[in-house]
């Protein structure tokens, strides 16, 4: 048998909580919205642990113990062996029974561990301010943490800088003002997570999990960045137009309306660099650091669209058309940013291989440039908001036709 | 590092004359002097810290260092832009550590070990999961929260709390799966944590405030508990759950520590109010508020389970209370010797220091 929380009552200790029933297992989650849409996330295979010990008594009942370890009986469900897999025991795994059930909404303003025995009359954190599923969640999150961890690398450790060869002074500085640019996009990206994570409920441990990942990432971003520009006989380039960082940074209306600035808007463009980087590195180290980091933002931009889709699903039409009207600020921000003459000037020297090679190498940032707003378009689409060619701001609508 | 061969400037005289700017390339040519000495405060270098401003007028994300642009919004606004308030020592080093000991809690953790414990110590095990996985992450939400309104010129600052929120979270679902992984589940939230009116880790608006009270206190008292693991692990999967755990909060206590070293050192007029948050945290350290000492007599879930299971079950959890007062000696030794390494050991002598640490402090000598 499941211990359930009225079982305190008999208990002095712990004072009675209501009565629970499977729809509201903890009477500050509510499930109904998101029932619109596919989530089947306790389905399959996942139960049959929990399933199996659902039949399994609580430690109270069976080893008896004094009324001093009342607490012995507080546990929602007892009897959970979660499935060592091939990758080990994956937060996946873990997500098993009560214990993997999402609730749709979360009023619990603590930090209970979802799926724990309520304590009833906590007072409330002021923090959250992200308590709906559709407002973070994504269903690849627990996986991509997991993915994260085992990918990591270090800076420091397994590139190898010292073989770095020496470049043209204007070539070597074309790369330093490229991985400036990057360096401020992994900044933007710490500030802009770092303001958001502690505003998330703590029913949806899994995305607040990812994104401790992502600004670890970050970091490493920053510093493996910051690092290529001094060490080669450079220096740091211009800061950043940061017009977009400037968006990511000073939204205020929700995770989602954030999330469009950060992973669409920027976290494209940051993606397409790395892999320019990649693409055109003279040499192993470059093309080794370029490559780490794109797999990197490429697990970011999983989540970011991920949770994107999964939110214009659940809130629908009108919530796609507020997103679609807020990208009418972003995308001039984004145009901004595609006239600014730094970066693309310092990527056609890269292309086009040195300074003389600059205006060969500017087909290479034109093709950067409307891939930047193809791309961008496209997950438009792939996340449900939907937006047309047409409705482009007519500076980006000129990126994609090569302009 | 290689040496660089210049090329003549008539290539960009030429780029100019076909439409580029280009003065951008100049500007970093002129950067590269100065270069030398923004490597020498790189991660991969002896912390090197002379030269970096003691206030930082960078409201734009850029990297330290990169060449600011005029007619930017200043739109970070950082409320932390002061070297003072934030620095500590050895922060590079900390930060590489941290990277370089990173672990799986899915692959690195012998999870095959388990075995079916009687359900008395799995319960204690499960509460005491219970907790962790309730109060890890309180130490990467607030540190997330200070990075993001400090500024980037204190980087060594910014990378090393980021591997705080990362190991934090790693801390978070170790426990949890360590409830779910053996037969038990998870069980009662902890009720201890009440102050959420002000004076609170969570709370906290002050870097050194938070500091104080979260690395050196609260963090303090659990890595006291993880580096006794063995005393109260049944298998060697939660023996390396606490032994790895311990050696990422012992980095964590560094960086609090170091910090308030640091403050103590090019801060004396601050001396007296970092006392005061100090009295706050000893008084919880003390009585188990706030969820910061799952040790703590008034700690009653986890001091409970902590006793069934340094006891070794419930039946001799007496015993274990006997082992658990003991812990609580070391954590308060350890404590003060953690005043002592960052000079605020004069409360310990000046009778500051909370009673009832002394006291504890005095029957362990
Ligand atoms: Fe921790
Ligand atoms: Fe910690």
């Amino acid at each position: 048998m499941t211990a359930q929380n009225d079982a305190s009552a008999e208990h002095g200790l712990n004072p009675p909580v209501p009565p629970v029933d499977d729809s509201n297992p903890t009477g500050r989650y509510h499930s109904s919205a998101a029932e619109r849409v596919q989530q089947d996330v306790s389905a399959g295979d996942a139960l049959a642990p929990a399933a199996e010990s659902a039949d399994a008594e609580s430690p109270a009942e069976k080893a008896a113990p004094s009324e001093r370890f009342a607490w012995m009986k507080d546990t929602r469900q007892w009897g959970v062996r979660a499935p060592v897999t091939a990758h080990g025991l994956t937060v996946d795994a873990i997500n098993i029974g009560i214990y993997g059930e999402i609730p749709d909404e979360s009023r619990e303003m603590t930090r209970m561990p979802r799926g724990s025995f309520a304590t009833p009359g906590l007072p409330r954190l002021d923090n959250y301010s992200v308590n709906r599923k559709e407002e973070l969640w994504s269903e690849n999150a627990a996986w991509l943490y997991e993915e994260a961890i085992q990918r990591r690398w270090i800076a420091m450790q397994d590139i190898a800088w010292d073989a770095l060869p020496t470049l043209l002074l204007d070539f070597e500085l074309a790369w330093c003002q490229l991985c400036t640019e990057l360096g401020h996009h992994a900044i933007a990206e710490t500030d802009t997570i770092g303001q958001w994570l502690h505003r998330m409920n703590y029913a949806y441990i899994e995305p607040k999990m990812f994104l401790a990942t992502e600004e670890f990432d970050a970091a490493r971003h920053h510093e493996v960045m910051r690092h290529r520009a001094l060490c080669n006989g450079g220096a740091l380039g211009v800061e950043s137009a940061g017009m977009v960082s400037r968006r990511m940074l000073e939204t205020r209306a929700g995770w989602p309306e954030t999330s469009v600035a950060l992973y669409l808007a920027r976290g494209v463009l940051t993606l397409l660099l790395y892999r320019f980087g990649a693409h055109y590195a003279a040499n192993p180290v470059d093309r080794k650091i370029f490559s780490l980091c794109l797999q990197d933002k490429a697990r970011h931009l999983a989540y970011g669209q991920g949770m994107l889709k999964y939110s214009v699903a659940v809130q629908g039409a009108d919530f796609a058309t507020s997103l679609r009207r807020i990208l009418g600020s972003i995308e001039k921000d984004m145009a901004g940013e595609l006239k600014d003459a730094v970066l693309w000037e310092a990527l056609a020297i890269i292309a086009g291989g040195s300074v003389s090679g600059m205006k060969s190498g500017m087909a290479a940032v034109h093709k950067l440039r409307g891939d930047y707003v193809r791309q961008y378009v496209a997950r438009l689409r792939y996340v449900g908001i939907g937006k047309r060619d047409d409705a482009l701001h007519p500076d980006l609508a000129a990126a994609l036709a090569g302009g | 590092m290689a040496t660089l061969q210049d090329r003549p400037t008539i290539e960009m005289e030429q780029a100019v004359q076909d439409g580029f700017d280009l003065s951008w390339l100049q500007r970093l040519k002129e950067q590269i002097p100065g270069a030398a000495d923004e490597l020498a405060h790189d991660p991969t270098l002896a912390e090197n810290t002379a030269g970096l401003l003691d206030e930082s007028t960078n409201f734009t994300q850029r990297t330290r260092g990169a060449l600011p642009r005029a007619g930017i919004p200043q739109y970070t606004a950082y409320t932390f832009r002061d070297k003072k308030e934030v620095w500590g020592y050895n922060l590079t080093k900390l930060y590489q550590e941290a990277v370089s000991r990173q672990w799986s809690s899915a692959t690195d953790i012998p999870w095959d070990t388990l075995r079916p414990l009687s359900d008395d110590v799995e319960a204690a095990q499960c509460q005491l999961a219970t907790f962790f996985a309730q109060v890890e992450f309180v130490a990467a939400d607030v540190p997330g929260r200070f990075i993001a309104q400090m500024s980037p010129d204190y980087h060594e600052v910014r990378m090393f709390l980021l591997t705080q929120v990362m190991d934090e979270s790693r801390h978070m679902e170790v426990f949890r799966k360590r409830a779910l992984a053996n037969g038990g589940g998870l069980m009662r939230m902890i009720d201890s944590v009440s102050d959420v009116t002000g004076g609170s880790t969570d709370n906290a608006r002050e870097f050194t405030e938070m500091s104080s009270r979260l690395h050196i206190v609260g963090e303090g008292n659990v890595l006291t508990l993880f580096r006794l693991g063995e005393l109260m692990a049944y298998n060697d999967a939660e023996k390396a759950i606490y032994r790895r755990a311990a050696q990422d909060e012992a980095r964590h206590v560094a960086f609090g520590v170091l910090h308030a070293r640091y403050m103590n050192e090019c801060t004396p007029e601050r001396r007296e109010e970092i006392h005061a948050y100090l009295d706050e945290a000893e008084d919880r350290q003390a009585t188990g508020n706030g969820g910061e000492n799952p040790a703590a007599r008034g700690a009653n879930l986890t001091a409970e389970s902590l006793a069934i299971l340094l006891g070794g079950g419930a039946d001799k959890a007496d015993e274990g209370q006997k082992i658990l007062a003991a812990i609580r000696q070391r954590q308060v030794k350890e404590y003060f010797q953690r005043l002592k390494s960052c000079g605020f050991d004069d409360r310990i002598e000046n009778g500051r220091v909370n009673p009832a640490l002394l006291e504890a402090y005095k029957a362990a000598a």
